[in-house]
Protein backbone atom coordinates (compact mmCIF):
# COMPACT_ATOMS: atom_id res chain seq x y z
CA UNK A 1 0.00 0.00 0.00
CA UNK A 2 1.22 3.46 -0.33
CA UNK A 3 -0.75 5.57 1.51
CA UNK A 4 1.07 7.68 4.16
CA UNK A 5 3.24 5.95 7.27
CA UNK A 6 3.19 7.66 10.78
CA UNK A 7 6.70 7.12 12.43
CA UNK A 8 7.09 8.13 16.02
CA UNK A 9 10.67 8.51 16.99
CA UNK A 10 12.14 8.34 20.45
CA UNK A 11 15.39 9.46 20.60
CA UNK A 12 17.25 12.06 23.40
CA UNK A 13 19.73 13.48 21.49
CA UNK A 14 19.52 16.58 19.55
CA UNK A 15 22.00 15.87 17.11
CA UNK A 16 19.84 12.43 15.96
CA UNK A 17 16.86 13.65 16.55
CA UNK A 18 17.34 16.33 13.83
CA UNK A 19 19.14 14.27 11.61
CA UNK A 20 16.54 11.19 11.58
CA UNK A 21 14.06 14.41 10.53
CA UNK A 22 16.06 14.91 7.73
CA UNK A 23 15.92 11.65 6.75
CA UNK A 24 12.34 10.97 6.99
CA UNK A 25 11.77 14.47 5.45
CA UNK A 26 13.62 13.04 2.09
CA UNK A 27 11.42 10.00 1.60
CA UNK A 28 7.62 11.04 0.76
CA UNK A 29 4.97 8.90 1.91
CA UNK A 30 6.43 9.13 5.15
CA UNK A 31 5.51 10.89 7.83
CA UNK A 32 6.89 12.02 11.37
CA UNK A 33 4.57 12.08 13.96
CA UNK A 34 5.86 12.85 17.05
CA UNK A 35 8.83 12.80 18.77
CA UNK A 36 9.63 11.41 22.30
CA UNK A 37 12.74 11.99 24.26
CA UNK A 38 12.27 8.46 26.04
CA UNK A 39 11.76 9.90 29.70
CA UNK A 40 7.89 10.87 29.69
CA UNK A 41 6.09 9.08 32.17
CA UNK A 42 3.23 6.20 30.65
CA UNK A 43 5.22 6.39 27.62
CA UNK A 44 4.34 2.82 26.41
CA UNK A 45 0.62 4.60 26.49
CA UNK A 46 1.42 7.64 24.71
CA UNK A 47 3.16 5.51 21.77
CA UNK A 48 0.25 3.15 21.42
CA UNK A 49 -2.29 6.25 21.38
CA UNK A 50 -1.05 7.82 18.50
CA UNK A 51 -1.48 4.68 16.34
CA UNK A 52 2.21 4.44 14.48
CA UNK A 53 3.38 2.49 11.69
CA UNK A 54 6.29 2.51 12.18
CA UNK A 55 8.90 3.55 15.72
CA UNK A 56 12.30 4.28 15.73
CA UNK A 57 14.06 3.60 18.69
CA UNK A 58 17.60 4.60 20.12
CA UNK A 59 17.90 2.21 23.12
CA UNK A 60 19.61 4.53 25.04
CA UNK A 61 16.77 7.47 25.30
CA UNK A 62 14.71 4.51 27.00
CA UNK A 63 17.70 3.74 29.65
CA UNK A 64 16.59 1.30 32.13
CA UNK A 65 13.01 1.18 31.07
CA UNK A 66 14.16 -0.52 27.68
CA UNK A 67 13.46 -3.99 28.18
CA UNK A 68 10.04 -3.30 29.93
CA UNK A 69 8.79 -1.00 27.14
CA UNK A 70 10.17 -3.42 23.68
CA UNK A 71 8.44 -6.20 25.16
CA UNK A 72 5.45 -4.68 25.01
CA UNK A 73 5.49 -3.24 21.72
CA UNK A 74 6.90 -6.42 20.24
CA UNK A 75 3.38 -7.79 21.02
CA UNK A 76 1.47 -5.56 19.27
CA UNK A 77 0.49 -6.09 15.85
CA UNK A 78 1.52 -4.00 12.87
CA UNK A 79 3.75 -2.15 14.31
CA UNK A 80 7.51 -1.90 12.85
CA UNK A 81 10.31 -1.41 14.90
CA UNK A 82 12.94 0.27 13.94
CA UNK A 83 16.65 0.26 16.16
CA UNK A 84 18.71 2.97 16.04
CA UNK A 85 22.08 1.15 17.00
CA UNK A 86 25.56 1.66 16.87
CA UNK A 87 28.07 -1.30 15.64
CA UNK A 88 29.01 -1.92 19.45
CA UNK A 89 25.07 -2.33 20.05
CA UNK A 90 25.11 -6.10 22.18
CA UNK A 91 23.07 -8.77 20.82
CA UNK A 92 20.49 -8.71 24.02
CA UNK A 93 19.31 -5.44 22.50
CA UNK A 94 19.94 -5.49 18.58
CA UNK A 95 17.91 -8.82 18.48
CA UNK A 96 15.00 -7.23 19.55
CA UNK A 97 15.05 -5.05 16.40
CA UNK A 98 13.53 -6.93 13.10
CA UNK A 99 14.90 -3.42 11.52
CA UNK A 100 18.03 -1.71 12.24
CA UNK A 101 19.23 2.18 11.48
CA UNK A 102 22.93 1.81 11.37
CA UNK A 103 24.72 4.81 13.88
CA UNK A 104 27.96 4.53 11.18
CA UNK A 105 25.48 4.33 8.15
CA UNK A 106 26.43 7.04 4.84
CA UNK A 107 23.12 9.02 4.14
CA UNK A 108 22.69 6.92 1.00
CA UNK A 109 22.30 3.49 3.11
CA UNK A 110 20.69 4.89 6.02
CA UNK A 111 17.76 5.94 3.65
CA UNK A 112 17.54 2.66 1.90
CA UNK A 113 17.43 0.98 4.91
CA UNK A 114 14.09 3.13 5.87
CA UNK A 115 12.98 2.56 3.13
CA UNK A 116 13.13 -0.56 3.91
CA UNK A 117 12.15 -1.24 6.90
CA UNK A 118 8.92 1.18 6.51
CA UNK A 119 7.41 -1.57 3.38
CA UNK A 120 9.13 -0.51 0.17
CA UNK A 121 5.63 0.10 -1.42
CA UNK A 122 5.22 3.34 1.15
CA UNK A 123 7.84 5.08 -0.04
CA UNK A 124 7.76 4.16 -3.90
CA UNK A 125 5.19 1.86 -5.38
CA UNK A 126 7.16 -0.79 -6.86
CA UNK A 127 4.75 -2.82 -8.60
CA UNK A 128 1.66 -1.37 -11.08
CA UNK A 129 -1.44 -2.93 -9.14
CA UNK A 130 0.04 -2.13 -5.54
CA UNK A 131 0.19 1.54 -6.99
CA UNK A 132 -3.30 1.42 -8.17
CA UNK A 133 -4.76 0.32 -5.18
CA UNK A 134 -3.73 2.74 -2.86
CA UNK A 135 -4.84 5.35 -5.26
CA UNK A 136 -8.20 4.10 -6.60
CA UNK A 137 -10.98 4.31 -3.83
CA UNK A 138 -12.83 0.57 -3.26
CA UNK A 139 -16.02 0.15 -3.59
CA UNK A 140 -16.96 0.50 0.01
CA UNK A 141 -15.01 3.86 0.38
CA UNK A 142 -16.89 4.85 -2.62
CA UNK A 143 -20.13 3.61 -0.81
CA UNK A 144 -19.46 5.80 1.91
CA UNK A 145 -17.99 8.89 0.40
CA UNK A 146 -21.34 9.16 -0.94
CA UNK A 147 -23.14 9.31 1.89
CA UNK A 148 -20.16 11.31 4.06
CA UNK A 149 -20.89 14.69 1.36
CA UNK A 150 -24.61 13.96 2.11
CA UNK A 151 -23.56 15.88 5.18
CA UNK A 152 -24.51 12.18 7.23
CA UNK A 153 -22.65 11.79 10.59
CA UNK A 154 -20.54 8.66 11.10
CA UNK A 155 -23.66 6.86 13.01
CA UNK A 156 -25.74 7.74 10.39
CA UNK A 157 -23.35 6.13 7.88
CA UNK A 158 -22.89 3.02 10.21
CA UNK A 159 -26.26 2.43 10.32
CA UNK A 160 -27.32 2.93 6.71
CA UNK A 161 -24.53 0.37 5.34
CA UNK A 162 -24.63 -2.06 8.28
CA UNK A 163 -21.14 -0.68 9.78
CA UNK A 164 -19.65 -0.02 12.71
CA UNK A 165 -19.09 3.14 13.88
CA UNK A 166 -15.47 2.25 13.91
CA UNK A 167 -15.49 0.86 10.78
CA UNK A 168 -17.02 4.22 9.22
CA UNK A 169 -14.25 6.12 10.48
CA UNK A 170 -11.54 3.73 9.54
CA UNK A 171 -12.60 4.10 6.15
CA UNK A 172 -13.41 7.91 6.00
CA UNK A 173 -9.68 7.98 7.13
CA UNK A 174 -8.39 6.09 4.35
CA UNK A 175 -10.21 8.06 2.02
CA UNK A 176 -8.81 11.56 2.78
CA UNK A 177 -5.46 9.87 3.20
CA UNK A 178 -5.68 7.89 -0.56
CA UNK A 179 -6.94 11.78 -1.83
CA UNK A 180 -5.23 14.34 0.48
CA UNK A 181 -8.60 16.00 1.03
CA UNK A 182 -9.36 16.95 4.86
CA UNK A 183 -12.79 18.45 4.55
CA UNK A 184 -16.53 17.62 4.07
CA UNK A 185 -16.92 19.93 0.71
CA UNK A 186 -13.24 19.42 -0.25
CA UNK A 187 -14.96 15.96 -0.54
CA UNK A 188 -17.55 16.51 -2.43
CA UNK A 189 -15.73 18.84 -4.76
CA UNK A 190 -13.82 15.37 -5.24
CA UNK A 191 -17.31 13.20 -5.29
CA UNK A 192 -19.06 16.10 -7.91
CA UNK A 193 -15.90 15.74 -10.20
CA UNK A 194 -15.97 12.19 -10.80
CA UNK A 195 -19.74 11.52 -11.07
CA UNK A 196 -19.89 10.04 -7.79
CA UNK A 197 -22.84 11.86 -6.76
CA UNK A 198 -25.19 13.96 -8.81
CA UNK A 199 -25.48 17.41 -8.16
CA UNK A 200 -29.72 17.22 -8.03
CA UNK A 201 -28.77 14.31 -5.19
CA UNK A 202 -27.43 17.19 -2.99
CA UNK A 203 -30.05 19.35 -0.86
CA UNK B 1 17.65 30.04 14.08
CA UNK B 2 16.52 32.29 16.86
CA UNK B 3 15.79 35.69 16.00
CA UNK B 4 17.64 38.24 18.17
CA UNK B 5 17.38 41.95 18.62
CA UNK B 6 21.06 42.36 17.38
CA UNK B 7 20.66 41.08 14.16
CA UNK B 8 20.75 42.44 11.05
CA UNK B 9 17.22 43.12 9.76
CA UNK B 10 18.10 42.92 6.12
CA UNK B 11 20.24 39.09 7.19
CA UNK B 12 16.78 37.77 9.09
CA UNK B 13 15.06 38.87 5.46
CA UNK B 14 17.96 36.90 3.12
CA UNK B 15 17.28 33.86 5.29
CA UNK B 16 13.49 33.82 5.03
CA UNK B 17 12.00 36.01 2.94
CA UNK B 18 8.46 34.72 4.29
CA UNK B 19 9.58 37.59 6.82
CA UNK B 20 8.61 40.52 4.27
CA UNK B 21 5.27 40.94 4.71
CA UNK B 22 5.33 40.35 8.77
CA UNK B 23 7.61 43.28 9.06
CA UNK B 24 5.27 45.58 6.33
CA UNK B 25 2.83 45.37 8.92
CA UNK B 26 4.92 46.89 11.51
CA UNK B 27 5.25 49.45 8.63
CA UNK B 28 8.81 48.48 7.88
CA UNK B 29 9.20 48.42 4.05
CA UNK B 30 12.00 46.84 1.94
CA UNK B 31 14.69 49.75 1.84
CA UNK B 32 14.66 49.86 5.34
CA UNK B 33 18.77 50.29 5.24
CA UNK B 34 21.81 48.62 7.59
CA UNK B 35 20.82 48.60 10.55
CA UNK B 36 19.70 46.10 13.36
CA UNK B 37 16.20 45.26 14.81
CA UNK B 38 16.62 46.87 17.50
CA UNK B 39 18.11 50.15 15.81
CA UNK B 40 15.02 50.08 13.25
CA UNK B 41 12.64 49.55 15.69
CA UNK B 42 14.05 52.54 17.66
CA UNK B 43 13.83 54.59 15.10
CA UNK B 44 10.16 54.17 13.98
CA UNK B 45 8.76 53.33 17.92
CA UNK B 46 8.16 49.75 17.20
CA UNK B 47 8.00 47.69 20.76
CA UNK B 48 11.06 45.54 20.08
CA UNK B 49 9.92 42.49 22.29
CA UNK B 50 6.71 42.16 19.77
CA UNK B 51 8.40 42.50 17.15
CA UNK B 52 10.72 39.62 18.15
CA UNK B 53 8.18 37.27 19.63
CA UNK B 54 5.95 37.66 15.98
CA UNK B 55 8.95 37.32 13.99
CA UNK B 56 9.81 34.23 15.76
CA UNK B 57 6.64 32.67 15.82
CA UNK B 58 6.68 33.27 12.07
CA UNK B 59 10.02 31.52 11.47
CA UNK B 60 10.58 29.03 13.47
CA UNK B 61 7.14 26.29 14.36
CA UNK B 62 8.77 24.97 17.28
CA UNK B 63 9.09 28.50 19.20
CA UNK B 64 6.98 29.31 21.79
CA UNK B 65 6.95 33.22 22.77
CA UNK B 66 6.71 32.72 26.64
CA UNK B 67 9.30 34.93 27.50
CA UNK B 68 8.33 38.12 26.05
CA UNK B 69 4.49 37.50 26.91
CA UNK B 70 4.89 40.04 30.00
CA UNK B 71 6.12 42.95 28.16
CA UNK B 72 4.03 44.57 25.90
CA UNK B 73 0.55 45.91 25.82
CA UNK B 74 -2.39 43.94 24.32
CA UNK B 75 -3.64 46.29 22.30
CA UNK B 76 -0.06 45.98 20.34
CA UNK B 77 -1.26 42.47 19.58
CA UNK B 78 -4.98 43.11 18.15
CA UNK B 79 -3.63 46.05 16.08
CA UNK B 80 -0.99 43.41 14.41
CA UNK B 81 -3.79 40.95 13.67
CA UNK B 82 -6.57 43.63 12.31
CA UNK B 83 -3.66 44.70 10.13
CA UNK B 84 -2.95 41.22 9.30
CA UNK B 85 -6.39 40.19 8.61
CA UNK B 86 -6.99 43.76 5.90
CA UNK B 87 -4.04 41.90 4.16
CA UNK B 88 -5.75 38.66 3.81
CA UNK B 89 -9.16 39.81 2.82
CA UNK B 90 -8.38 42.75 0.63
CA UNK B 91 -5.01 41.40 -0.57
CA UNK B 92 -4.45 37.87 -0.92
CA UNK B 93 -8.10 36.60 -1.18
CA UNK B 94 -8.98 39.16 -4.47
CA UNK B 95 -5.71 38.22 -5.57
CA UNK B 96 -6.83 34.36 -6.02
CA UNK B 97 -9.86 35.29 -7.00
CA UNK B 98 -8.84 37.27 -9.93
CA UNK B 99 -6.20 34.31 -10.84
CA UNK B 100 -9.15 31.88 -10.55
CA UNK B 101 -11.49 33.97 -13.28
CA UNK B 102 -8.62 34.18 -15.57
CA UNK B 103 -8.31 30.97 -15.74
CA UNK B 104 -12.03 30.24 -15.99
CA UNK B 105 -12.20 32.84 -18.91
CA UNK B 106 -8.76 31.03 -20.21
CA UNK B 107 -10.79 27.87 -20.83
CA UNK B 108 -14.30 28.83 -21.21
CA UNK B 109 -17.60 28.41 -19.03
CA UNK B 110 -17.28 24.85 -19.61
CA UNK B 111 -14.51 23.11 -17.13
CA UNK B 112 -16.37 21.61 -14.48
CA UNK B 113 -13.48 21.00 -12.26
CA UNK B 114 -12.64 24.84 -12.75
CA UNK B 115 -16.21 26.16 -11.97
CA UNK B 116 -16.20 23.22 -8.75
CA UNK B 117 -12.99 24.24 -7.13
CA UNK B 118 -14.31 28.13 -8.27
CA UNK B 119 -17.49 27.40 -6.27
CA UNK B 120 -15.49 25.65 -3.17
CA UNK B 121 -13.14 28.75 -3.05
CA UNK B 122 -16.48 31.30 -2.88
CA UNK B 123 -17.70 29.58 -0.09
CA UNK B 124 -14.10 29.13 1.82
CA UNK B 125 -13.93 33.08 1.44
CA UNK B 126 -17.51 33.26 3.05
CA UNK B 127 -16.49 31.35 6.22
CA UNK B 128 -12.98 32.88 6.41
CA UNK B 129 -14.97 36.32 6.54
CA UNK B 130 -17.41 35.24 9.37
CA UNK B 131 -14.05 33.98 11.07
CA UNK B 132 -12.71 36.98 11.18
CA UNK B 133 -15.65 39.09 11.35
CA UNK B 134 -16.00 37.36 14.96
CA UNK B 135 -12.79 37.75 15.86
CA UNK B 136 -12.94 41.67 14.88
CA UNK B 137 -16.57 42.34 16.54
CA UNK B 138 -16.35 39.62 19.58
CA UNK B 139 -12.97 39.02 20.72
CA UNK B 140 -10.66 41.54 19.89
CA UNK B 141 -13.55 44.08 21.40
CA UNK B 142 -13.33 42.09 24.83
CA UNK B 143 -9.75 42.11 25.24
CA UNK B 144 -9.32 45.72 24.60
CA UNK B 145 -12.28 46.60 27.12
CA UNK B 146 -10.34 44.39 29.66
CA UNK B 147 -6.94 46.53 29.14
CA UNK B 148 -9.14 49.50 29.41
CA UNK B 149 -10.98 47.90 32.63
CA UNK B 150 -7.50 46.78 33.97
CA UNK B 151 -6.47 49.92 34.16
CA UNK B 152 -9.45 51.48 35.62
CA UNK B 153 -9.53 48.83 38.01
CA UNK B 154 -6.31 49.66 39.00
CA UNK B 155 -7.63 53.31 40.40
CA UNK B 156 -10.80 52.33 41.77
CA UNK B 157 -11.26 49.05 42.52
CA UNK B 158 -14.52 47.89 40.42
CA UNK B 159 -15.54 45.61 38.35
CA UNK B 160 -16.93 45.43 35.02
CA UNK B 161 -19.85 43.09 35.10
CA UNK B 162 -20.13 42.62 31.54
CA UNK B 163 -16.62 41.41 30.97
CA UNK B 164 -16.80 38.61 33.68
CA UNK B 165 -19.65 36.74 31.59
CA UNK B 166 -16.82 36.57 28.50
CA UNK B 167 -13.92 34.77 28.67
CA UNK B 168 -10.64 34.14 26.50
CA UNK B 169 -11.03 30.16 27.14
CA UNK B 170 -14.56 30.54 24.66
CA UNK B 171 -12.62 32.01 22.12
CA UNK B 172 -9.85 29.09 22.41
CA UNK B 173 -11.85 26.52 22.79
CA UNK B 174 -13.38 27.09 18.93
CA UNK B 175 -11.17 28.39 17.29
CA UNK B 176 -11.12 26.79 14.09
CA UNK B 177 -8.67 25.54 11.41
CA UNK B 178 -9.01 28.51 8.55
CA UNK B 179 -6.28 26.45 6.53
CA UNK B 180 -7.51 23.14 6.21
CA UNK B 181 -9.80 23.92 3.14
CA UNK B 182 -6.62 25.37 1.11
CA UNK B 183 -4.71 22.47 1.86
CA UNK B 184 -8.24 20.45 -0.35
CA UNK B 185 -7.81 23.04 -2.61
CA UNK B 186 -4.32 22.15 -3.55
CA UNK B 187 -4.83 18.91 -3.74
CA UNK B 188 -7.77 19.21 -6.35
CA UNK B 189 -5.56 21.42 -8.04
CA UNK B 190 -2.79 19.16 -7.97
CA UNK B 191 -4.34 16.13 -8.73
CA UNK B 192 -7.28 16.55 -10.49
CA UNK B 193 -7.26 19.72 -12.74
CA UNK B 194 -7.36 19.40 -16.12
CA UNK B 195 -5.43 21.03 -18.58
CA UNK B 196 -8.56 22.30 -21.20
CA UNK B 197 -7.86 25.89 -22.56
CA UNK B 198 -7.53 27.73 -25.84
CA UNK B 199 -4.04 28.55 -24.56
CA UNK B 200 -2.03 26.20 -22.43
CA UNK B 201 0.65 27.95 -21.87
CA UNK B 202 -0.79 30.73 -20.66
CA UNK B 203 -3.02 28.06 -18.33
CA UNK B 204 -0.04 26.19 -16.97
CA UNK B 205 1.70 29.60 -15.89
CA UNK B 206 -1.52 31.23 -14.40
CA UNK B 207 -2.49 27.63 -12.21
CA UNK B 208 0.95 28.35 -11.22
CA UNK B 209 0.59 31.04 -9.82
CA UNK B 210 -2.46 30.37 -8.18
CA UNK B 211 -0.84 27.32 -6.62
CA UNK B 212 1.82 29.98 -5.55
CA UNK B 213 -0.63 31.95 -3.71
CA UNK B 214 -2.48 29.20 -1.75
CA UNK B 215 0.99 27.84 -0.64
CA UNK B 216 1.69 31.07 0.47
CA UNK B 217 -1.85 31.80 2.23
CA UNK B 218 -2.09 28.48 4.29
CA UNK B 219 1.99 28.93 5.49
CA UNK B 220 0.53 32.70 6.82
CA UNK B 221 -2.29 31.47 7.92
CA UNK B 222 -0.98 28.90 10.05
CA UNK B 223 1.30 31.41 11.45
CA UNK B 224 -1.10 33.56 12.13
CA UNK B 225 -3.51 31.16 14.04
CA UNK B 226 -0.60 30.38 16.16
CA UNK B 227 0.23 33.54 16.60
CA UNK B 228 -3.25 34.04 18.13
CA UNK B 229 -2.91 30.88 20.18
CA UNK B 230 0.29 31.31 21.37
CA UNK B 231 0.40 34.82 21.88
CA UNK B 232 -2.74 36.38 22.38
CA UNK B 233 -4.59 33.77 24.39
CA UNK B 234 -2.19 33.12 27.09
CA UNK B 235 -1.74 37.18 27.42
CA UNK B 236 -5.70 37.58 27.83
CA UNK B 237 -5.89 34.56 30.31
CA UNK B 238 -3.23 36.31 32.53
CA UNK B 239 -5.30 39.31 32.40
CA UNK B 240 -8.50 37.85 33.40
CA UNK B 241 -6.57 36.16 36.23
CA UNK B 242 -5.45 39.50 37.33
CA UNK B 243 -9.15 41.16 36.40
CA UNK B 244 -11.39 38.89 37.86
CA UNK B 245 -9.75 37.18 40.81
CA UNK B 246 -9.07 40.29 42.90
CA UNK B 247 -12.71 41.45 43.79
FE1 LIG C 1 -7.35 36.15 13.12
FE1 LIG D 1 -8.26 33.14 13.89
Amino acid sequence: MGALKNIILVENNFLLRSGIEGLILELPGLLLKEVFDGKEKNLYRKLINKKPDVIIIDPNALGHNFISIISKLQEEAGIMLIGLLGSDCPENISSRFKNHLPLEGNKHLLLQKLREACGKDAVYPTNKKTQADSRLLSAREIDILREVVKGLTNQDIADNLFLSIHTVMTHRKNISRKLSIKTVSGLMVYALMNNIVDINEMG
Amino acid sequence: MLIVREMKLADVIHHDYNLVPVINRFDISLGFGDGTIREICEERDVNVEFFLSILNTFHDVQYFPKDYLKSFPVSLIINYLRKAHSYYSDEKIPEIKLLISKLIRLSGKNNKTLNLISNFFNDYCNEFAAHLLREETIVYPYVLSLEKALAEKNDNGLVDMELMKYSITTYEADHEDVEEKLFDMKSLMIKYLPLESSDNLMFEEISYSLLRELFVLEKELSEHSRIEDLILVPKVEGMEKHYKSGR
